[in-house]
């Protein structure tokens, strides 16, 4: 076959390939019938996006917590009784990047795709596309207008590449006609996509 | 040169993908399932054994070593998690887990009708996966040496020989940058990476580069751009 080409049944036998494996784990016993299921039962429940955006709502009426989110990401991570008590797999060491008037980040892993487990859950796959990690380094602003956010030119841009042990993640800026939300309403505005850098949150549409 | 590690900056590619989902086929669900489980019953982490049969090691770094050494074509060509599914596979292979006839064989029969999954397995294996996603694998230690580099020196970032897995993005070596920040303590990485020098702790920095000396001419304003650096991938900026 070209190499080029993908096989007929490219869907169908990944899956087939990928439940035989399993299967066969299952009976050898490296895993349990059960392991797969409780490992995406925990991402779908208590390590994900509804983290993050808790810290970013409570750093948005806080800011003493935003202050100690910018200066100490982990000590304020472990005010949040998140289940992972402020740490757990790839998130024993995160740091946020702090989008200000003045400054837009945005994250990328140009080497693979390092992402905050803990706060952010799995890695969409726009994050995890080569074209974007490579891009994303060399022309951010054309890479976010794609996105459809156009950022002012006289906004600085930061691109943070998490090629160590760090895992990074942006508090983007409050959207206006917010004023007297809860926390919970405004956990409820934020994106993964804004947490990542690659959006801002928008305003509540009403 | 790999491909692999040379992502950054790479020209001529295709408008942005704007999935937002995490998997788009629920097999894919299923290896990374398999994957994180691996990585929690890797014979390394310090968590109470189980009556897995697993007994190798795996981490990030298997799995990432195994992406690296693919045909560069294959690469761009295969989804993530296909990528995961063929490198996963072949390790159980490889470390006789099962046999590829096997896997073969069985892959046939979930193609040609479905089929139970088999059911059963000590919840001791469970329990160690979700004390190591709860807990995680700290990599920081205490430092070995005083940092080399203070904040706001310039540093030239070294170009070891390339090997079958590094953390030096291969569009900064041999690039002068400017210590953003120095982390606390020191890190160690998940395997030795012989030559190219990262593993053992190390204190790892903050570095900022103008994009202008990466991509001359080639890059936009108002844009800076960072990353994350093990001590081993500098040296001072004055040497030649």
């Amino acid at each position: 076959m070209d190499r080029f080409e993908y096989s007929k049944d490219r869907e169908a036998t990944n899956a087939a390939r990928a439940h035989a494996l399993e299967a066969l784990l299952i009976e050898k016993g490296v895993i349990t019938s059960e392991t797969v299921d409780k490992i995406m039962a925990i991402f779908a429940t208590e390590m994900g996006p509804f983290n993050g955006a808790k810290l970013v709502a409570k750093a948005w009426v806080d800011p003493a917590f935003k202050k100690l989110l910018a200066e100490d990401t982990m000590a304020a991570v472990a005010q949040m009784n998140f289940p992972t008590k402020g740490a757990g797999a790839e998130g024993e060491h995160m740091k946020a990047a702090i989008n200000t008037p003045e400054v837009h980040n945005l994250i990328i892993c140009t080497l693979c795709s390092c992402y905050p487990w803990p706060i952010l859950g799995l890695p969409p796959y726009w994050y995890k596309d080569p074209s974007f990690r490579a891009r994303a380094a060399r022309e951010p602003r054309k890479v976010l207008g794609e996105f459809g956010l156009d950022v002012d030119p006289s906004k600085e841009i930061k691109t943070w590449d998490s090629s160590a042990q760090i895992r990074w993640f942006v508090v983007p800026e409050r959207p206006p006609g917010t004023d007297g939300f809860s926390e919970d309403q405004l956990a409820a505005l934020v994106t993964p996509e804004a947490m990542m850098g690659v959006a801002i949150v928008k305003p509540p549409v009403n | 040169m790999k491909l692999q590690h040379y992502l950054g900056g790479l020209e001529g590619l295709d408008p942005i993908s704007l999935e937002t989902r995490v998997f788009v086929e629920a097999w894919e669900e299923r290896i990374f399932g398999i994957h994180t489980a691996m990585m929690a019953l890797s014979r390394q982490l310090d968590l109470e054994t189980t009556p897995s049969t697993f007994n190798t090691e795996w981490t990030w770094a298997d799995l990432r070593k195994g992406a690296e050494a693919m045909n560069p074509f294959d690469y761009f060509k295969f989804r993530y998690y296909e990528k995961w599914l063929g490198g996963i596979s072949g390790y159980f292979v490889a470390r006789g887990y099962i046999t590829q006839a096997e896997l073969d064989a069985r892959t046939l029969t979930f193609r040609s009708s479905p089929a139970a999954m088999p059911k059963g397995g000590d919840a001791a294996v469970d329990a160690r996966v979700r004390t190591y996603l709860m807990t995680g694998d700290d990599p920081k230690r205490e430092r070995p040496a005083p940092p080399r580099f203070a904040a706001g020196s310039a540093v030239r970032v070294a170009s070891p020989k390339s090997v079958d897995h590094t953390r030096l993005p291969g569009h900064l070596r041999n690039k002068i940058g400017v210590i953003d920040n120095v982390y606390p303590d020191a890190y160690t990485y998940l395997c030795d990476t012989g030559v190219d020098g990262i593993g053992k702790a190390m204190p790892v920095y903050c570095v900022r580069f103008d994009p202008n000396d990466l991509w001359p001419g080639n890059t936009e304003t108002n844009f800076t751009f960072y990353a994350d650096l093990f001590e081993a991938y500098l040296e001072p900026a004055t040497a030649s």
